[in-house]
This record gives C-alpha cells, sequence and structure tokens, in this order.
C-alpha cells in the first residue's frame, strides 16, 4: 500500500513537471494524434478502392484498429519506464544503481521513473478511430459484450506491457536497443490493427504461437462483431485474451526479475 | 564492538569478452565468444567499526568501486563473505539500504528534472522518514550546505557543486548508520570542497554515522580520515593510520638552495641534485638518513649561500609513488597472503 502511494506521488510530481509548459504539452498532443492518424486516414482510403478484405469492411478494421491502437498509447504511458529507448540508457548511465540503493520495489520504481503523459495523443487517436467505427458499423452490443470490452482493452494493454519489460529486461544483457525486439512490440502492434487473415500463413503461424497477439485482438473481434471465422477455431477462442495477456506478463516479470539478478551479478 | 562491516576474502572476477570485428564478427560473437577473467576484487579482508571515517584509496581501476558496489548490494560477489550493518546487501537489499546512504560524485541520486524541495520530499516517503527527523536533518543540513538559493531549482540545473551538496543532503536525510561516499569532491574548487569536507566531518562527529570515503584527492583523506585501506590490484596493500604510512614513505624533504656565487658542480654528502637552475639548486634527502640542519651546516662551510628553504614532500607525490613504484609490495605492511 505504501508502495503504491509512492508510484502515485513519483507519478503525480512527473505529471506536473510535463505540464510546466501547458501550451507545448496540448501541442504534442494534438500533433500525435494528426501523425498517428494519417496512417489510418491513408489505409482508409486504399481500402475505400475495395468493398471489403477478406470479408472484413473498413468499419470493422477500425474497429480492430482503433482498439489496438487505444491499447497500446495506455500501455505506452504506464510501460514508459520499461520503453528499451529509456531504459537502455537508464541501464548505460548507471542510473539504474540508484534504483537498487532506495529501500523500495525494482519493477515499482522503474514504472515510476518515467510517466510519458503525451502518449494521451494515441490514446485519443485510437479511441476516434474506434468511435469512427461504430459509426460505419452496427454492432449488436448484449451486456457480456459490453464487459468484455474492457477486459480486453486491459489484457491488451498487458500484453503489450510484457512484450516492453521482455525488451528492457535483454538491455540487462546487449546494454543496448535490440532491433530484433521492435518486430515483437511495434511490429505486433501493426498486426493487431489488420484483420489476421490477410497475412499468409507463416506470419500467422508465427504470431499465433510466438506472439500470441491473435488470441488477444483477432478472435475477440470475431465474437464482438459477430464473424464467423473462415479459419474455424473454436468459439472459447474468442475469450482466452485475459489468459494469454496474464500468463504473458507473469512470463514476463519472471524473465524481468531473472535479468536483475544476472545484472547484479555481473555488474556493468 | 560488533564491526558495521565485516568484509572476509571478498572476492569478484568479470568476464571481460573479446570480441570479434566487422560484421562477420558481430555473427561469429554469437557462437564462439572468448572471454578474459578480470580480477577486480581479490581476496579483500576489513572490518570497519561503528562511527569510523575510513579512507579507502587507490590508483585508477584497483577494485575500489567494485568493493563498494559489493558493499551496497549493486554487485554480487563472485566469492567471499560480508556483513553490512548485519545484513548480507546483495540478498537483504532493501533491508540493507534501508540503513546506508551513497554519494556517487560522479552521478546524482536525486530525479533529474524535479526541483530539490520535490526530490527531498520523494526521499522523505522513500526512507519513510518521520517528519520531526525529516524537518530536523532538513533545515540543519539546508543550512550547513546552503542550499536555499537553489531548492526550487530542477537538478539538470544546477552547477556540479550545489549538485553534490544536494546530493550530500539527501543521503543524510535518513540519519543512516553507514554512508558510502565515492568521490564527493571531484572537479569542485577549494571553497565548496572545504565546505564539503566540513559536512562530513559534522556528520561523522556529531551523528556519528560510519563512513567509508573513497577518493583521488589525498587530501580530503589528510582533512578527514585517521585511518586508510590501499587498495591495488584487487587487494589490501595497506590497512592503518595515514600518519604511519606517511612516517614510513613521507620521509623525502627538499632543500631549495640559492648560492651567493655560481658553482658549477656541487657536492654534499647524503643529499641528491634534483635540479639546477643558475645559481638556484633544489637537492633532495630522507628524514630518516640527514636532518635538516645538519645538512645546511655542512652546504654552508665549503658554499657561500644567500637564501634557502627545507620543503617535504606534498603528500600526494608520497601516495603516487607508493602507486607508481609499488613500494608497499612485499613490504612489511603488505597485507596480501604470502606468495604460495
Amino acid at each position: 500500500m505504501r508502495s503504491v502511494k509512492l508510484l502515485l506521488r513519483l507519478i503525480r510530481l512527473q505529471i506536473r513537471s510535463q505540464l510546466q509548459y501547458p501550451a507545448s504539452f496540448i501541442l504534442e498532443v494534438i500533433s500525435g494524434v494528426i501523425i498517428m492518424g494519417f496512417y489510418f486516414v491513408a489505409f482508409a482510403l486504399t481500402f475505400s478502392r475495395f468493398d471489403n478484405i477478406g470479408g472484413w469492411s473498413l468499419g470493422e478494421v477500425a474497429f480492430v484498429w482503433g482498439l489496438a491502437e487505444f491499447s497500446f498509447g495506455t500501455m505506452d504511458m504506464i510501460f514508459s519506464g520499461f520503453d528499451y529507448d529509456a531504459f537502455g540508457p537508464m541501464i548505460r548511465k548507471g542510473q539504474f544503481d540508484q534504483l537498487l540503493l532506495r529501500p523500495v520495489n525494482i519493477t515499482l520504481q522503474v514504472f515510476g521513473s518515467r510517466f510519458v503523459l503525451r502518449r494521451l495523443g494515441k490514446m485519443i487517436e485510437g479511441l476516434a478511430i474506434f468511435i469512427y467505427s461504430l459509426t460505419l458499423i452496427q454492432v449488436e452490443w448484449t451486456a457480456f459484450k459490453l464487459l468484455y470490452l474492457p477486459v480486453l482493452v486491459v489484457s491488451q494493454v498487458f500484453f503489450f506491457g510484457s512484450l516492453f519489460v521482455i525488451g528492457a529486461t535483454t538491455t540487462f544483457w546487449t546494454m543496448e536497443r535490440l532491433e530484433i525486439l521492435n518486430i515483437f512490440s511495434y511490429g505486433g502492434n501493426e498486426v493487431m490493427s489488420y484483420p489476421m487473415h490477410i497475412f499468409p500463413r507463416p506470419i500467422r503461424m508465427l504470431f499465433t504461437y510466438v506472439v500470441p497477439a491473435i488470441l488477444l485482438s483477432y478472435y475477440p473481434a470475431v465474437y464482438m462483431l459477430g464473424k464467423t471465422d473462415p479459419l474455424g477455431a473454436p468459439a472459447f477462442v474468442s475469450f482466452l485474451a485475459p489468459v494469454v495477456a496474464a500468463a504473458m506478463f507473469w512470463l514476463a516479470l519472471r524473465f524481468w526479475h531473472f535479468g536483475i539478478r544476472n545484472y547484479q551479478s555481473s555488474g556493468s | 564492538m560488533k564491526p558495521i562491516i565485516s568484509v572476509q576474502d571478498l572476492s569478484k572476477t568479470f568476464k571481460v569478452y573479446r570480441n570479434h570485428k566487422g560484421y562477420l564478427g558481430a555473427f561469429r560473437n554469437l557462437v564462439d565468444r572468448k572471454f578474459d577473467l578480470v580480477h577486480a576484487v581479490d581476496g579483500v579482508s576489513f572490518e570497519v567499526q561503528p562511527g569510523e571515517l575510513v579512507g579507502y584509496i587507490g590508483p585508477n581501476g584497483a577494485g575500489k568501486s567494485t568493493t563498494i558496489k559489493m558493499l551496497t548490494g549493486l554487485l554480487v560477489p563472485t566469492s567471499g563473505t560480508m556483513e553490512v550493518d548485519g545484513y548480507l546487501p546483495w540478498k537483504q537489499r532493501k533491508d540493507c539500504v534501508r540503513k546506508i546512504g551513497a554519494v556517487f560524485g560522479q552521478r546524482t541520486t536525486l530525479w533529474w528534472d524535479l526541483p530539490l524541495t520535490d526530490s527531498f520530499d520523494l526521499l522523505k516517503h522513500i526512507y519513510d522518514i518521520p517528519e520531526d527527523v525529516f524537518i530536523a536533518n532538513y533545515n540543519h543540513f539546508r543550512e550547513i550546505l546552503d542550499l536555499d538559493p537553489f531548492l526550487n531549482t530542477p537538478v539538470r540545473s544546477l552547477s556540479l557543486g550545489q549538485r553534490m551538496r544536494a546530493d550530500l543532503c539527501a543521503a543524510f536525510l535518513h540519519n543512516p548508520s553507514l554512508v558510502f561516499l565515492d568521490e564527493p569532491t571531484i572537479g569542485l574548487d577549494v571553497v565548496a570542497k572545504q565546505r564539503i569536507r566540513d559536512f562530513i566531518q559534522f556528520i561523522n562527529q556529531k551523528k556519528g554515522a560510519t563512513i567509508l570515503l573513497t577518493t583521488h584527492d589525498i587530501s580530503d583523506v589528510q582533512k578527514l580520515c585517521e585511518r586508510v585501506l590501499i587498495i591495488d590490484h584487487g587487494k589490501i596493500l595497506f590497512d592503518g593510520k595515514l600518519a604511519a604510512l606517511l612516517a614510513d614513505f613521507g620521509g623525502r624533504r627538499f632543500l631549495n638552495v640559492e648560492f651567493a656565487e655560481y658553482y658549477p658542480e656541487v657536492h654534499l654528502k647524503d643529499a641528491e641534485v634534483v635540479r639546477v637552475d643558475g645559481n638556484q639548486v633544489v637537492f633532495s634527502f630522507e628524514r630518516k638518513t640527514i636532518s635538516a640542519s645538519k645538512l645546511i651546516n655542512r652546504l654552508s662551510e665549503n658554499y657561500r649561500i644567500s637564501d634557502l628553504e627545507v620543503q617535504n614532500q606534498p603528500i600526494e607525490d608520497t601516495i603516487r609513488q607508493i602507486y607508481e613504484d609499488q613500494l608497499l609490495y612485499n613490504h612489511p605492511y603488505d597485507k596480501r597472503d604470502p606468495a604460495p
């Protein structure tokens, strides 16, 4: 409890210092929305030449895309400390040692070490795309679907977050950015934005087994939008998202703690 | 009394990988990596009693920071045992660091973007410092270290001297029983150095905190520490009073003479000519061999002198000589195990 209070205090102070220049902060958020939203606009314009791709309409794609984008933005804000663009330099400059010198849980301190509020831009953009999708398609909402939606977002946040934690952990060994992990997180983000079966089988297999992103995005969407799955998976697959995310996050934390122990005994 | 630091046969060995060069080499590195073993700390043993202020010195790469990192739980030792305030640092990290403080001269422990007051306030919550203790310490340190002019400045905009004062304040707010100071005066001017030394002395004497001071500035050690540990190549070479060390090795003195006339050749028993510059000659001699007065008498019997001055060798030079000429190796002081 004391640690949670401390975490909130750390985050609050960072928000305060980021809001020191409100005008520039707002501009940053807006430009973020525009730049990232442009990807979707370009995609939508291309899409408009076809009625549908693989049986998915633009609205349905936007539904998946918006959700993933919103989750990723949220994750990118909460897990800012684990972003290897920030965590790599932290290790290299020896700032991680400072965390080890404080009588507070390390993981919590890394969460509190960085909180990038301007990621709101990506969240707003994702939300806008999601809302836009609802104007194009008629989702038949049920109570369970409304309940499952936030669960899905939380699952996606933790799933993406796990990739960030794993990426940060590798810097204990490499001490520098590993481009290959970019494929996993930012790459995974792109894949989750598209309906799955547009991709050829090998990639589909890779991301079903290596990065089970499909389970967090495609199959839940199949259920939400009442689509029939051309791959013919059983219905429960649509509800594996929270299980997969929890398992992934647990694994990521195990790896993270293993990394810290290795760091302490290799000490660079 | 139970020692606050107790270290036995502590060693830390690093694997240093030799990388293959070039693009192809990068792939070879993945499968075929060769490494060298570096014994950064090699069988170190010592004890520190509560309330001591010990200087821990040695040339670059001697193993000083590696020792400190093990004592603060940042590194896991390869072998050996240690106890810091009753804890095994790397295993009982949280319990251990609650009671200790650390200042690393090269980098700050404070939050880069936050004003100092916010940093201090965070530390209050991190260490769970009772309000009255915090206020008393904070007000007191603020005054001694003269922090008021920049309390609302973010750390990134502070000068090195200001930052160091802020870091010192931060390290002592929670009344640690043991503090590691790593180069606390590096890069500072004389006035700033003195202020920091005064503060260290105050904390040690008035607050009774045990301090292990690592430094390259021998005058820090001379002014603050009675006891020094000298480490080189990962081994402790000397553990004792600085005064004893200086008595043994710091006996070199210099005699600067200005002769009344020019002598092409000057001979003086028990002294060596170091430098000749016209009528000015500098001799060096050992305190143990001959006294200054005897030497001057001997000189004035044969030559006409217009002025002279006797100087002791600066301590920095003595210590440097000890490092460079490895004077402690196989000396009775040598703390290493005898060679097999």
